[in-house]
């Protein structure tokens, strides 16, 4: 017998044995899962920018600002998706901006800026995909990572953000910037992926 | 009188392990309420929601599992069965020897620890990473998780620094800072010299197909991103109905583990890179692994394979806090661990029959699980069985002739009169161990035996006139 | 662990008075008694009562368990609430027994004695329905809940009592969540951890200086009160039902 019927066969009889078997619950994500803070809490932009910089990361009122503090920060050198190559001008202002992002640069680029599909204000949190942002690596290799949230894909709960998931092979939230405490307990930030998260909206 | 292991193992934890356990456990639970009590006041009815959806699903695990087989097929993904640890192991290399793979970085999971697939691999000519930094410094020195969620709790900055110094990643630096940058700049050569990437994942939608993978530091994602091949290994247990369910899961993993709202990294996958993307695995397998869970299905503690593997019920237990993970000699530590370790182990059961008796029966465990798992109960069922089973129970006093007492009255009243001799005997001569045990480290009370039933039976009047 | 109980009705009340009460706290079952006749109940004591079981269900010979729980049953035969001064005790019996009996002919009779029995603050807040005390006590106390009342109302029930009573002051501690380290029989099959986890309850409850340590189950307090006996610091002791009891004593 194939590993799989045995599995198979193991579960059923171990189900058909059962003298009743637990109902699916009915129940409303809403009700559940939304955090007794969140009604009263302000519109969602705002929350968005309070709860990304709750996380560890940072919001900025415009490209020019993200750009003027990535230098100041200490990058040299960003990337910029196709879909923001646009903003281009004010990033060069500061930095030098990298039209490509290859994988022997990983270590070469500083920054990266590149688009989310949405956001979800309760948690700070920035929604990718691989349709919108193809490069996994460009998004997770350099220190600083900005990822610019259309306003139009802002959510409030997690719960909406489930509701809404789109179809597309590799969605990955992002909230605040890499983290670890396994040494001790105590936290530090930018591990395997980015020291410096952040936002603004487009 | 002979004690049991772990307290055995407890009594000669290095204090400074001891501390480290102790404090970073205590600290999780704080979190945990700190976290759960602001956002939601009382989470009982989310736990408890949350334990029906998984209790549904693993009473419905016919036909969710097809389904997800079907999914996941449907999305591309290349499904594969393995029955026992060795099954598992032989699954992942076959798959990494016909794509020919020989580099691995691994994404923490803790299936693949129940396997020991590292070694295996690397028995076989496959180089395997782990890029969780507590996972690395696990695997570097050889050792074993002593945490589902923070693998090095038993390891100080000193000893880490020690163990990067002699695997050559720099001279001698204990700041947790310099570790981790150090830790980075090395695993991110291995992430993009690799060939293949093994994770396990948090859940997997039957109706959907998706995996969930969470992690803090981002390294499954960077796994995912270097490599050509993703292999996953899933217990079978790993499975929720809908993704609808994920809102309820996500809810409470994160805040239950580490107190965050979310994981950092919450990876939803369906099916590999799309062919137009630059970086991304090219082909997606995932390997649904039994290792004794169809069994625990079967047993009257399948209500364990409700677990999502947060760690809250070792953060909280007293036990735990003092014993430290490695006390409990498998890789599931704590209540979890009780109940599962030995539920995992089959025929190897006797082996760890002890574990469930390591619980003062406390119940902290069920409190904080988001599952709502009756841990207490599960761990007294398997009492029952070690004790049927006639396994050996090191300090516990036989139960046969307090049942006989316990069920004759007379004899009973007679033995709390006759108790009076424990005061009137030197307590050192009384021949009875587990009083001996008592009284190494406690006083015991006076004996007023029968003195409650003689003032009940002598009193004048009854009833509302005789005011105290 | 939620109490299924049926209410409360009429006056009479079934005492279990506990094994631990029957050899060595006989003040403690005796001020059970007289609070619940102070709240007009008509009490029986059934003679012929022993154990719960519990320390046999605990180390896992459930047959020896049985045989004490279905003598309990005997004993405790009626539908008077059976009122427990211990959470513990009353935990066996509406929770532990439904358990070890899941899979025998009289599992009805034991759910029915489950259904029925009551810890003591409990059954005053809920059964009776009582939520301020009489009298006085002019105390500071440390309120240690018991481990087996997690889940039940026996904890806010007894805070409620407590927090009602002029001239008590309740001190909130470190860690409150976490067990003494009795636990039955680990207490003497883990004496390690046991002794540890009670000297580290003793840290947190001596740093609120209290005048006693009140608790709805005499088993922590044995176990807590014998650990700081034997270190030369000892704790005062009182049971909930003692300090029931002794607010309308000191009351004018």
């Amino acid at each position: 017998m194939s590993h799989r019927d045995q599995i198979f066969q193991g579960i059923r009889q171990a189900i058909t044995a059962l003298p009743e078997r637990a109902a699916y619950p009915d129940y409303d994500t809403a009700a559940v899962t939304t955090p007794r803070w969140l009604p009263a809490a302000e519109e969602n932009e705002t929350l968005f920018r309070k709860r990304l910089t709750g996380t560890g990361g940072f919001f900025f009122e415009s490209p020019a600002d993200c750009a003027a503090w990535l230098k100041k920060d200490g990058a040299k050198s960003v990337y910029l998706a196709p879909e923001v190559a646009h903003l281009a001008a004010d990033f060069a202002a500061h930095l030098e901006v990298v039209p490509a992002y290859t994988r022997d640069a990983v270590d070469r680029i500083d920054a990266a800026v590149t688009v989310a599909h949405g956001a979800i204000a309760e948690s700070g949190t920035v929604i990718l995909t691989d349709s919108g942002t193809p490069d996994r690596l460009a998004a997770l290799a350099p220190w600083w990572h900005i990822a610019v949230v259309p306003r139009t894909g802002l959510v409030r709960t997690i719960g909406e953000a489930i509701a809404a998931l789109p179809a597309d092979p590799g969605i990955v939230w992002v909230t605040g910037p890499s983290k670890t405490a396994d040494v001790e307990g105590i936290l530090i930030q930018g591990v395997h992926g980015p020291g410096r998260q952040g936002s603004f909206f487009l | 009188m002979a004690h049991q292991k772990i307290d055995t193992y407890a009594a000669t934890l290095n204090p400074e392990v001891r501390q480290a356990v102790r404090s970073n456990s205590a600290a999780g639970t704080e979190k945990r309420y700190e976290v759960l009590g602001s956002d939601f006041g009382n989470p009982d009815p989310l736990r408890k929601l949350a334990g029906a959806i998984k209790q549904h699903t693993i009473e419905h695990l016919d036909q969710y599992l097809e389904q997800a087989e079907r999914s996941l097929t449907a999305n591309g993904v290349k499904v594969h069965f393995a029955v026992s640890t060795q099954d598992a192991r032989q699954a992942v290399l076959d798959i990494l020897q016909q794509t020919g793979c020989r580099k691995v970085v691994k994404s923490k999971s803790m299936i693949s620890e129940e396997i020991h697939l590292n070694d295996f691999l690397e028995e076989n000519g496959v180089e395997s990473v782990e890029t969780d930094l507590g996972e690395y410094i696990i695997q570097i020195d050889h050792d074993h998780p002593s945490h589902i969620v923070k693998p090095i709790l038993h390891k100080n900055r000193r000893d880490i620094a020690k163990s990067f110094e002699r695997e050559g990643l720099g001279d001698y630096n204990d700041d947790p800072e310099t570790i981790t940058r150090r830790a980075r700049a090395f695993l991110r050569q291995k992430y993009l010299q690799a060939d293949a990437a093994v994770t396990g994942a948090n859940f997997v939608v039957a109706e959907s197909g998706r995996m969930v993978l969470v992690t803090n530091e981002g390294n499954s994602r960077f796994c995912l991103a270097g490599t050509r091949v993703h292999i996953a290994l899933i217990g079978v247990e790993k499975l929720v109905p809908h993704d609808r369910d994920l809102a309820v899961f996500l809810n409470l993993l994160a805040r239950s583990a580490t107190g965050q709202q979310l994981t950092v990294y919450t990876e939803f996958l369906s099916g590999a890179a799309l062919p137009a993307q630059p970086s991304g695995p090219r082909e997606m397998h995932v390997v649904f692994v039994d290792n004794g869970r169809v069994d625990t299905l079967a047993s009257n503690c399948r209500e364990i394979l409700r677990c999502i593997r947060c760690g809250a019920c070792m953060n909280v237990c007293p036990v735990y806090r003092q014993a430290s993970g490695h006390a409990y000699r498998s890789v599931y530590p704590g209540p979890l661990g009780a109940v599962l370790s030995p539920m995992l182990a089959g025929k190897g059961f006797a082996q760890l029959g002890d574990l469930p008796k390591a619980s003062s029966l406390c119940g902290a465990c069920n409190e904080v699980c988001p599952v709502d798992i009756p841990i207490p109960d599960l761990l007294l069922k398997l009492r029952n069985r070690a004790k049927e089973e006639h396994l050996p129970s090191p300090g516990s006093p036989p139960m046969g002739g307090f049942a006989l007492l316990a069920t004759a009255p007379m004899l009973w009243r007679t033995a709390m009169h006759a108790g009076i001799a424990l005061d009137l005997t030197p307590k050192g001569l009384i021949p009875v161990p587990a009083l001996q045990e008592w009284l190494k480290i406690r006083t015991l009370p006076a004996w007023r035996g029968g003195k409650f039933r003689s003032w009940y039976k002598n009193r004048p009047a009854q009833g509302k006139d005789r005011q105290p | 662990m939620a109490n299924t109980r049926t209410p409360v009705t009429g006056r009479k009340v079934q005492l279990m008075a506990t094994c631990l009460c029957d050899a060595f706290y006989d003040d403690v079952a005796r001020a059970t008694v007289e609070v619940l006749e102070h709240l007009g109940c008509e009490i029986e004591f059934p003679e012929g009562q022993t154990c719960c079981g519990q320390p046999a269900f605990n180390s896992g010979d459930w047959d020896a368990s049985r045989k004490i729980m279905r003598h309990t049953v005997k004993t405790f035969s009626g539908d008077a609430p059976v009122v427990i001064p211990s959470g513990s005790c009353a935990a066996m019996l509406f929770h532990g027994a439904p358990l070890e009996f899941e899979k025998q002919p009289d599992a009805p009779e034991v759910q029915a004695l489950a259904d029925r029995t009551w810890e003591l603050a409990d059954f005053i807040v809920n059964g009776l329905g009582i939520t301020q005390w009489e009298g006085r006590l002019d105390a500071n106390v440390a309120f240690h809940r018991a481990c087996h009342t997690r889940g039940t109302e026996s904890g806010p029930a007894a805070l409620q009592l407590l927090g009602s009573i002029p001239g008590l002051k309740i001190a909130a501690f470190g860690e409150a969540e976490q067990c003494c380290g009795f636990g039955g029989t680990f207490s003497v099959a883990f004496p390690h951890i046991s002794g540890s986890m009670g000297r580290l309850k003793l840290e947190h409850v001596m740093e609120t200086h209290p005048d006693f340590l009140v608790s709805g189950d005499m088993s922590c307090l044995m176990h807590l009160s014998g650990l700081a006996n034997k270190e030369g610091k000892p704790l005062q002791i009182r049971h909930i039902a003692q300090v029931l009891r002794d607010a309308l004593i000191q009351a004018p």
